[in-house]
């Protein structure tokens, strides 16, 4: 390993560099220290008490300096202010005096130890042992800071976690190499359904639906209901796959109302992972949906979802899309074939472990005899163990591993015996924590370039939530990977992996705060229409879109922008979007400016809301917080409430009710910014349809900001966003991103380098990779700080 | 979309847990049954901790009259039968959960202070600090004795993404307990993975597999225990303090098993029995009883001694659609005023402590030695919080449960009385020597005659 030193240069204020800069020191006397001098100390800033020619000294005040300057916020509106032009000036010679600084003696932060999160959890797995079955959703949630689940300081370590981690790992062990004494065991999988109601406007909107979809992109086409599942089948033996359908006629769920018919299908499956589906046939359902019996009922009145004579029909079991098996089944006309649950049990009469990709991956040598097989373990262990500790490994990583496989090959065979060895990695402090050693010859508080191997981890963990694989070893095992081309090349291959759809659900599924559409409640009497096709197709659409900006490397400021969406019949529906016909999501050509970009998706618009009405406040905050990187404080303490009639007794719309909140001063400052925001989304209800009024007030959706920015609607704003303020969202993009990559929170000695990122990237029209580039080249990424001063 | 893992393997039923439940004989760490129903001569005193999230409707939750023979207030109305078990606590405060300086962020504090008294460090996330949760002191006294230390239980997700309260983390409103002042502890609200804390993921109750298996995790956590040794000798103690809490995992669950291979040596062993749960109800109050129900197990099999059970996080903004509330709690909390709003806040309230009186009658229905469960606890409900509306950390909605303090009573303290003193009180019933706790200035008065 090489241990780039970076030389500590103290004087780095240059005799040309501060002639150039405009005198400071006046200009601060003259329009700052009134408020913040060291006997007022507005916001806790005393700027009579520091150099403005030395700024590196006091980074962390000049940097606040900075940014207000910069935004226009000080000095405030009111007081007097320099000229824009000298303000600009000033702020860019501030800007580059602490870039230069922060050039000469860079401070790039020490993250802390980093237990890996279930979502690293899950891949590593996967990559490690090609054990493909989420295995972190069996551990416990994940604490988050700064809005990612993935910050080093707040993932703790408990009993109860690291029991979950030792059952874990004998299960995935077992997996993994098939171990032949695995009972029996039933597993069972749950249509995506919508939970039994008692909301009549819910059962009303129900009934006026009735979607005759293929459900999954797994199933074949001509078929609708259904389900289809992954499963991991441990060994080469027997499985009985059972389908429960209810038979009450208002049954919505298994073990509600009771009553349940199945239907099992037993036969071979080989060991790994596979594609288990029930499906319908289309056809049939078709004729009965038309038919006499259905006609009848529609003479009569009657709602066909009521009718409980049985007709047959088809039901079909599929593995790997291959049908096995099929049966007849009664079923209520025109109403969809309901299952209830899908039960997979098994192994029976194992027939052997089978041929996975787990074994191969695993067994990359076979003892021919018994003097072999001691080298041979010693080599599948290593192997595995240098990915799993994701650097060289040593006699003293691999002994005591080795030690699980002596001890279990008395009692077990040879296979048996690895797979101890495996479980034993799996809760290795070396696996399951990122620990980055410092190097011994770095003195105290020095900043140093993080090793090749720790930079693997680096990059792989930021880009792909996961270990690194057998390319990213071997280049830091040549000491390469930190080479400039190298590293970008790097960047580029991973950026264009599979694995890298870990940014989206993680990076984006955090940022953008996606995950909570999971828990989203909407009112079901205000909102009948909210069910889980919905909330699956809502989080859909953005992580699709998400994806088409990363994938094909389109610039950030598409995320805004962009002309194009994706959308399924569902969704498409919900926009007022004709001609979109079926359940999978594709992509669409916008006509309506207002829905370009994130801020014309519902997912956002939804999780910004309450139950049963929209937020102006929450919107505006979530942009201000997302977007522009500029969160409103809390609110103070005595905050009077919104008064939802004036005076006289008059009912007042929300605007009116904000209006008269931003009369008081106290509200004004914060509120004067999100509510403006928050206003031009309001032709967005809650759950993100479009709508003209609110009840019976038409709404205003126009807006100004302090600055005196005026804007009308969505598209209005998002215009704004990408002139006015594009830099502030360049660069709340760069510290989101920053934030995540690094596993912990943005200190001011970050900003230099969330500016170099930010710069860097402008020169390709911020393209996605040349954002990722610019971050995995920057001082915060590349380097790390030893402790002390 | 995998919802439940569940053995086939044999399966014994028995009564007396409650006619529905059934669950398959699993090895690891199956316990005796009520260890503390042998022992006539001193009942084991268990204690709970039950968490109310965003305090309560004042007016509907406190008893008009005093003393003893009260009439229960509406909120309270469904502790009626359970009239004798039950204390009604009002006047008790927790000043340091007032902003003290730290302006917003009363649900977070809320909640990092009800079991700890101590104010928490105001943080996103870096250096998390709170105090020793008054459940884990007594998991420390008690954890010699059982093979669980303490459970720690909830029903909300945490929230995932975005931060919690005016610049607290997440931690804060996730959970009530902390090991240490920096160690926070999750709450698990799946049914399932709390069943197999307690009675192990195995297939076979065999007690020669199970020993098999015992040993085997043994010899895991010391080759984890013997990695940590050599990763740490070249951490700095800032990188040192993550790994110790990992040995410190390593510790507990070592002791765990120690104990687990005692009892799977003792020749007599009974079963309590109840079906592994598959699968999160969706329905709010039958999520609600069946961690209740796994609560009861516990106790019955002597797994802990302590259980910490949060109703809902800290400033909580769930709706309850079982009672036809769409609105979020929090929201409604702040209720300016209309009447509406906090009438349904009351009904949120009235049906959390429906739920705790479903547990308290189980307790009540679950023989333990000479009595029952309840009569050997002492049960901790209440807030952090006293009107939601008003952010106020004083006259918290309190009740005391349990045989362990006699009952039946409504008890008004001076205003400003700690809340803790009630820590340091139920400490003192359980025989868990404490001298101070977080802001406590003694034990409360009128407790002592039991």
């Amino acid at each position: 390993m090489r241990w780039v030193l970076i030389a500590v240069t103290v004087c780095f204020t240059s005799v040309a560099a501060a002639q150039s800069t405009p005198a400071k020191k006046p200009l601060i006397a003259t329009y700052c220290v009134g408020c913040h001098n060291q006997k007022v100390q507005t916001g806790g800033l005393a700027l009579d008490a520091v150099d403005p020619t030395r700024p590196a000294a006091d980074a962390d005040k000049w940097e606040r300096v900075l940014r207000k300057v910069r935004r226009g916020e000080m000095p405030p509106a009111g007081a007097p202010r320099p000229d824009p032009a000298v303000a600009a000036a000033f702020a860019t010679s501030l800007e580059e005096s602490l870039d230069r600084a922060a050039a000469a003696s860079p401070n790039p932060g020490r993250p802390a130890v980093h237990r890996l999160n279930r979502a690293e959890y899950s891949n590593a797995v996967r990559d490690l042992l090609a054990v493909d079955i989420r295995a972190g959703d069996s551990l416990p949630v994940d604490d988050s800071g700064y809005g990612f689940d993935n910050i080093a300081d707040v993932l703790s370590m408990s009993p109860s976690l690291l029991e979950r981690y030792i059952s874990t790992a004998r299960l995935v062990s077992r997996l993994a190499v098939g171990d032949l004494t695995i009972k029996p065991i039933e597993e069972r999988f749950l249509p995506l359904k919508d939970p039994p109601t008692q909301v009549p406007a819910v059962s009303a909107y129900r009934r006026s639906v009735n979607r005759l979809e293929r459900t999954s992109a797994d199933l074949p086409f001509g078929s609708r209901g259904g389900l289809s599942v992954q499963h991991y089948f441990p060994l080469d033996a027997e499985y009985v796959i059972r389908v429960n359908m209810p038979t009450g006629a208002a049954s919505f769920g298994e073990g509600i109302h009771g009553d349940v018919v199945h239907y099992d299908a037993r036969l071979p499956v080989k060991a790994g992972l596979h594609t288990v589906g029930v499906t319908f046939q289309k056809e049939d359902s078709k004729a009965e949906l038309e038919g006499p019996a259905a006609r009848r009922n529609q003479a009569e009145g009657r709602p066909a979802q009521l009718e409980t004579d049985p007709l047959p029909a088809l039901m079909d079991f599929r593995l790997d899309g291959v049908k096995v098996k099929r049966v007849d089944v009664p079923r209520r006309p025109g109403a969809n074939p309901d299952i209830a649950a899908v039960l997979i049990t098994g192994p029976f009469n194992p027939t052997g472990r089978g041929e996975t990709p787990s074994r191969s991956k695993i067994f990359v040598c076979r003892p021919a005899a018994t003097k072999d097989e001691d080298p041979c373990a010693q080599k599948i262990v290593s192997t595995l163990t240098r990915r799993a500790f994701r650097r060289p490994v040593t006699d003293s990583d691999v002994k005591p591993l080795m030690a699980f496989y002596k001890n279990a090959r008395q009692d077990s065979d040879f296979d048996g015996a690895i797979q101890t060895a495996i479980q034993a990695i799996l809760i290795s402090p070396d696996f399951l924590f990122r620990v980055e050693k410092d190097p011994r010859d770095v003195s105290r508080g020095a900043a140093y370039k993080v090793g090749d191997h720790d930079l693997a981890s680096r990059l792989s963990f930021f880009l792909w939530s996961s270990i690194p694989d057998d390319e990213l070893l071997r280049l830091a095992d040549q000491s390469k990977l930190s080479e400039p081309a190298v590293l970008r090349a790097q960047v580029r291959r991973m950026l264009g992996d599979p694995r890298s759809q870990a940014l989206i659900s993680n990076f984006a599924g955090q940022w953008l705060q996606l995950r909570n559409l999971a828990t989203l409640k909407p009112d079901p009497e205000t909102f009948p229409q909210f069910d889980e096709s919905l909330r699956y197709s809502l989080r859909q659409q953005t992580e699709l879109f998400f994806e088409s900006v990363l994938r094909e490397d389109r610039s950030v400021l598409d995320l805004l922008q962009a002309d194009y969406t994706f959308l399924n019949q569902r969704l498409a529906e919900h926009y007022g979007v004709p001609n979109i016909y079926g359940s999978h999501l594709r992509r669409v050509t916008l006509t309506d400016p207002n829905r370009a970009g994130l801020l014309g998706q519902g997912s956002i618009l939804a999780v910004t809301s309450y139950p049963n009405r929209t937020s102006v406040v929450q919107r505006g905050k979530w942009i201000l917080e997302n977007l522009l990187g500029t969160p409103p404080p809390p609110p103070p303490m005595d905050v009077p409430e919104l008064k939802p009639k004036s005076a006289d007794g008059r009912l007042l719309t929300m605007r009116q009710q904000l209006e008269e909140h931003r009369a008081n001063p106290k509200c004004s400052g914060c509120h004067s910014r999100m509510d403006p925001i928050g206003f031009a989304l309001e032709n967005y209800d809650a759950i993100g349809r479009w709508r003209d009024k609110d009840g019976d007030s038409a709404i205003d959706a126009s807006g100004k900001l302090p600055d005196g920015s005026e804007f009308v609607g969505p598209a209005g704003l998002t215009k704004l966003l990408l002139t006015d303020y594009r830099d502030d969202f360049v660069r709340t993009v760069t510290e989101k991103l920053l934030t995540y990559a690094l596993g912990r929170g943005l200190e001011h000695y970050d900003q230099p380098a969330v500016r170099a990122i930010a710069r860097q990237a402008a020169r390709e029209n911020y393209s996605m990779s040349a954002l990722v580039t610019a971050l995995v080249e920057s001082t915060p990424f590349r380097m790390r700080r030893t402790p002390g001063t | 979309m995998i919802i439940t893992k569940k053995s086939l393997a044999r399966r014994t039923f028995l009564r007396g847990v409650g006619a529905t439940l059934a669950l398959p004989l699993l090895d690891a760490m199956v316990p005796a049954l009520a260890a503390g129903a042998t022992s006539a001569a001193k009942p084991v005193i268990r204690l709970g901790f039950i968490y109310h999230p965003t305090g309560a409707i004042q007016n509907v939750w406190t008893p008009a009259a005093e003393g003893v023979g009260f009439e229960f207030s509406p909120t309270l109305k469904s502790l009626e039968p359970l009239r004798k078990h039950v204390n009604v606590l009002t006047g008790l405060a927790q000043v340091q959960a007032r902003a003290l300086g730290d302006g917003n962020g009363d649900h977070a504090r809320e909640g990092a202070v009800w079991l700890t008294g101590v104010h928490p460090k105001k943080t996103e996330g870096v250096g998390i600090r709170s105090g020793v949760s008054v459940d884990q002191i007594a998991a420390r006294h008690f954890g010699e004795k059982t093979q669980l230390a303490s459970l720690e239980l909830g029903t909300e997700s945490p929230s995932l993404a975005g931060g919690c309260d005016s610049g607290y983390s997440c931690a804060y409103t996730n959970t009530i307990s902390w090991r240490t002042p920096t160690t926070p502890l999750p709450m698990e609200l799946n049914p399932r993975i709390v069943f197999e804390r307690l009675f192990g993921d195995g297939e076979s109750s065999d007690p020669a597999a199970l020993g098999a298996r015992l040993k085997q995790r043994r010899s895991l956590l010391d080759y984890a225990a013997g990695s940590i040794d050599r990763l740490e000798t070249r951490l700095g103690p800032s990188d040192r303090n993550k790994l110790s809490e990992y040995l410190e995992a390593i510790r507990d669950i070592e002791r765990r098993i120690q104990k687990a291979e005692q009892e799977n040596a003792s020749p007599a062993r009974k079963l309590p029995v109840m079906e592994r749960p598959s699968a999160i109800p969706e329905n709010y109050e039958e999520h609600c009883k069946l961690m209740f129900d796994l609560q009861v197990m516990a106790y019955q099999a002597d797994l802990t001694r302590v259980t910490t059970f949060m109703l809902a996080h800290a400033g909580s903004n769930r709706a309850y659609p079982n009672i036809g509330i769409s609105d979020g709690h929090h929201s409604l909390t702040h209720h300016q005023g209309i009447a509406e709003k906090i009438e349904k806040v009351a009904q949120i309230d009235a049906m959390f402590v429906r739920m705790f009186a479903y547990y308290l009658g189980k307790l009540q229905s679950t023989p333990d030695g000479d009595g029952s469960l309840l009569d050997h606890m002492a049960i901790i409900y209440g807030s952090g919080t006293g009107d939601g509306n008003a952010h106020s950390h004083h006259d918290l909605p309190i009740l005391l449960a349990g045989g362990a303090v006699k009952g039946g009573r409504h008890i008004r303290y001076p205003k400003e009385t700690p809340l803790t003193n009630l820590f340091m009180s139920v400490l003192d019933k359980a025989g868990v020597p404490v001298e101070k706790f977080g802001d406590s200035t003694g034990q409360l008065q009128s407790l002592s005659e039991v």
